[in-house]
């Protein structure tokens, strides 16, 4: 049985359900009244990958205060993937979005200087009002290079396994064909990927919407 | 069983191996009920044992589960009536439950069980119910006569007062082997069961004292605030006895007005100023509200908001998320506006800060102890303190300056930990900033939270970092042994059941002087370089 360690780093505008995401995640459990997050919290969670292949899976969830950006580069560093939330009710917090992307990219990247993986989650899935467009998702999801978006809703629980899934694949992708992913030490060749990434981003997207 | 064995202390007569007597205070209250004209002075000793909050159901319903816990089914059981039981309900429906008389059973040599020891020996003349009465009082005269407090005092109960009875009739007569067997059987079982309530009897009575000295040492300590510091505060902060006092715990009646002198107001802010900040507040959420409603909200937040307007609008969404599990700064709660009135009117009063996350639980643990106005001179002068200006305007230079100087003083109280710390790579960054953000009112419950305040009052900020290392110190054995993931795990959700003295006591082992340097000197070079 081996072992792997995977940091991701989960961020997003305040509210829009990143320690909520976490909870649901790692213990199926919802609950209305979570304290905001000051500084970094953080959470574990173990997947049995395949019979004889464990991932463990290091949460940082990271405060959302914009005050606080300067304070996140330490948060970034050595991050395996990254999770981008916003809230399909707020309009500014899509937007932000991309500014908590440019973030990422300017603070941090793997070791061969490609980007985080990075997955947009469109949280709050369930509720009737929305401000936000399925075509917007998918057109800023293309443009600023994530790796996959869906609607999720942390609330009913729909949509919570798949994504991370599917963040683990890309991430298995890149510990077998990048040497010192894992270790974040080495820096390798290229950018072997990325055709393929964006193409399994493609479908994820097609998947994604939690018809709601 | 003769009337030596009365009232309220514990007898077993294992003479004949018959019974035991077992008295019962609740018998009084019982009895109160009976007669409740009877006697001025033993409705007084009603009325007192009924304060003790045992009644005579409650006290046979915890019986009857005793019971088939312990009978075995061998042997019968049945109540013994003592006078008082007699007629009582409770009685006649288990009495019922068991279908046998007492009679019946008076007549049966074999042994088998009874509850409640003293039974009323057939042969005895039927007393009259003044008669009754008066033993009765004499009875309780005697438990009130002090030679008796001693056995007062102990009351033990329950399992003892199970006791060996006749053996039913339809049953076949018992091997005198086999009934001396269970016969001893029985009295260990008793025994056990006695020893073991004198045990939790006796703790139970620590418990009862030791709470009682420290109620008394909170009402002597409010004594103290009220009317010897408070009223001479500038000339009776430094004094040792005070700083002595302040340690264990500002008392929470005059917690606020300390706060207040503690924190002082060097920035002058007035109630006045309060208001007006107030209403400044309120207009700008109004525009901000009406400017939404006007232009709908696609078109006008195309540009996202600028730091410090976005800033008011999260003080909506924050204010909410603050103490949840108390449910008064929720939508509704009676301090929702209050928390809200208090954060705008800051981010009007120093727009350059604005508001920052944590925020929001300072000013609730100041709303929670003196009124808005107050709340917000506290507030206003508490964030204006270094440290605080370092951590709320975000100064990433000072802050780290701040955490340096903790990972100093941590290296020189747990030097194990420390390195440990380094080789996990857990830096102070990771878990320091909410306690300090926060204060600890969102890592710590409430109420030691306050009581860090209380000595962060006295001792400045030094004492932030201090109590920093009292909880590192406390956890350290724990904290050793734990990889990267566990370790941060754990300091990001401390334990709610955390005891304050157990904390005080590790805070207290903490040595804030390095080379003789305080903290705040430490922290002075650190600055510089």
């Amino acid at each position: 049985m081996t072992e792997l360690l995977f940091k991701i780093i989960i961020i997003g505008d305040p509210t829009v359900g990143k320690t909520s995401f976490i909870q649901r995640y790692v213990n199926d459990s919802f609950r209305r009244d979570y304290k905001m997050t000051i500084g970094v919290d953080f959470a574990l969670k173990v997947v049995k990958w395949t019979e004889n292949q464990m991932i463990k899976l290091q949460l940082w969830d990271i405060a959302g205060q914009e005050r606080f950006t300067s304070m996140t580069r330490v948060y970034y560093k050595d991050a395996h993937a990254c999770v981008i939330m916003f809230d399909l009710t707020q309009r500014s917090t899509f937007q932000n979005a991309v500014n908590w992307k440019k973030d990422l990219d300017s603070k941090c990247s793997l070791t061969d200087g490609t980007p985080v993986p990075c997955l947009l989650l469109a949280n709050k899935c369930d509720l009737s009002h929305r401000e936000v467009e399925q075509s917007e998702i998918e057109k800023i999801c293309r443009e600023h290079d994530f790796i996959g978006w869906t609607e999720i809703s942390v609330k009913e629980g729909i949509m919570i396994e798949e994504p991370m899934r599917f963040l683990m694949e890309e991430m298995m992708i890149k510990h077998t064909e990048m040497e010192g992913f894992s270790e974040s030490m080495r820096q390798a060749a290229s950018n072997p990927e990325a055709i393929h990434l964006k193409q399994q981003s493609t479908v994820l997207a097609t998947q994604s919407g939690c018809g709601c | 069983m003769d009337e030596g064995c009365d009232g309220t202390g514990l007898c077993i007569d294992t003479g004949d191996g018959e019974f035991m007597e077992i008295s019962l205070h609740s018998r009084n209250s019982f009895e109160r009920k009976k007669n409740p004209s009877q006697d001025s002075g033993f409705e007084d000793r009603g009325s007192k044992s009924k304060k003790k909050g045992l009644s005579v159901s409650d006290f046979l319903t915890s019986r009857r589960i005793l019971f088939s816990l312990s009978v075995s089914q061998n042997f019968f059981v049945k109540f013994v009536s003592h006078y008082g039981f007699e007629e009582s309900k409770e009685v006649n429906r288990l009495r019922n439950l068991f279908s046998r008389k007492a009679k019946e059973s008076e007549d049966d040599a074999e042994q088998g069980w009874k509850l409640f020891g003293r039974i009323p020996p057939k042969q005895a003349p039927d007393k009259d119910p003044q008669q009754i009465t008066q033993e009765f009082q004499n009875k309780l005269r005697s438990v009130a006569q002090p030679k008796n407090s001693k056995k007062s005092d102990i009351e033990v109960m329950s399992t003892t007062a199970l006791i060996l009875e006749n053996r039913p009739q339809n049953l076949p007569t018992k091997d005198p082997e086999e009934a001396e067997k269970h016969r001893q059987q029985y009295e260990a079982m008793v025994e056990a069961a006695r020893k073991k309530e004198l045990k939790e009897l006796k703790m139970k009575k620590k418990q009862k004292q030791q709470q009682l000295k420290n109620e008394d040492k909170v009402v002597c300590a409010a004594k103290r605030w009220t009317d010897e510091i408070l009223p001479n505060w500038e000339t009776m902060k430094s004094q040792k006895k005070t700083r002595e006092l302040w340690w264990h715990g500002i008392p929470t009646n005059v917690q606020g007005r300390v706060w207040q002198l503690a924190f002082g107001n060097d920035l002058n802010v007035t109630n006045e100023l309060y208001e007006i900040c107030c209403s400044r507040a309120d207009d700008r959420i109004r525009m901000t509200i009406e400017s939404s409603e006007i232009y709908g909200n696609s078109e006008t937040s195309s540009e996202p908001p600028s730091s410090k307007e976005s800033s008011v609008e999260l003080i909506k969404l924050d204010v909410s998320r603050t103490f949840p599990q108390l449910c008064i700064f929720q939508k509704g709660g009676p301090y929702y506006d209050l928390l809200h009135s208090l954060l705008g009117a800051y981010a009007c009063y120093r727009p350059d800060v604005g508001y920052v996350q944590g925020m929001s639980f300072i000013a609730a643990v100041l709303l929670l102890n003196m009124d808005v106005a107050d709340a917000f001179v506290c507030f206003a002068n508490l964030l204006n303190r270094p440290c605080q200006v370092a951590f709320f305007r975000v100064d990433e230079e000072l802050m780290k300056v701040y955490f340096h100087t903790f990972e100093e003083f941590f290296d020189e109280n747990m030097p194990g930990l420390y390195s440990h710390f380094k080789k996990h790579k857990v830096t102070p960054d990771l878990y320091i900033t909410e306690w300090i953000f926060a204060l600890f009112s969102k890592s710590l419950p409430l109420d030691i939270a306050c009581r860090v305040w209380d000595v962060f009052c006295r001792d400045g900020e030094e004492f932030l970092f201090r109590t920093a290392l009292g909880i590192l110190k406390m956890y350290e054995d724990l904290l050793l042994h734990m990889d990267f993931c566990n370790l941060v795990q754990l300091l990001t959700k401390i334990p709610e059941d955390i005891s304050g003295d157990t904390l005080f006591k590790h805070i207290d082992t903490i040595r804030m002087n390095i080379d003789k340097k305080r903290f705040n000197q430490v922290l002075a070079v650190n600055k510089e370089s």
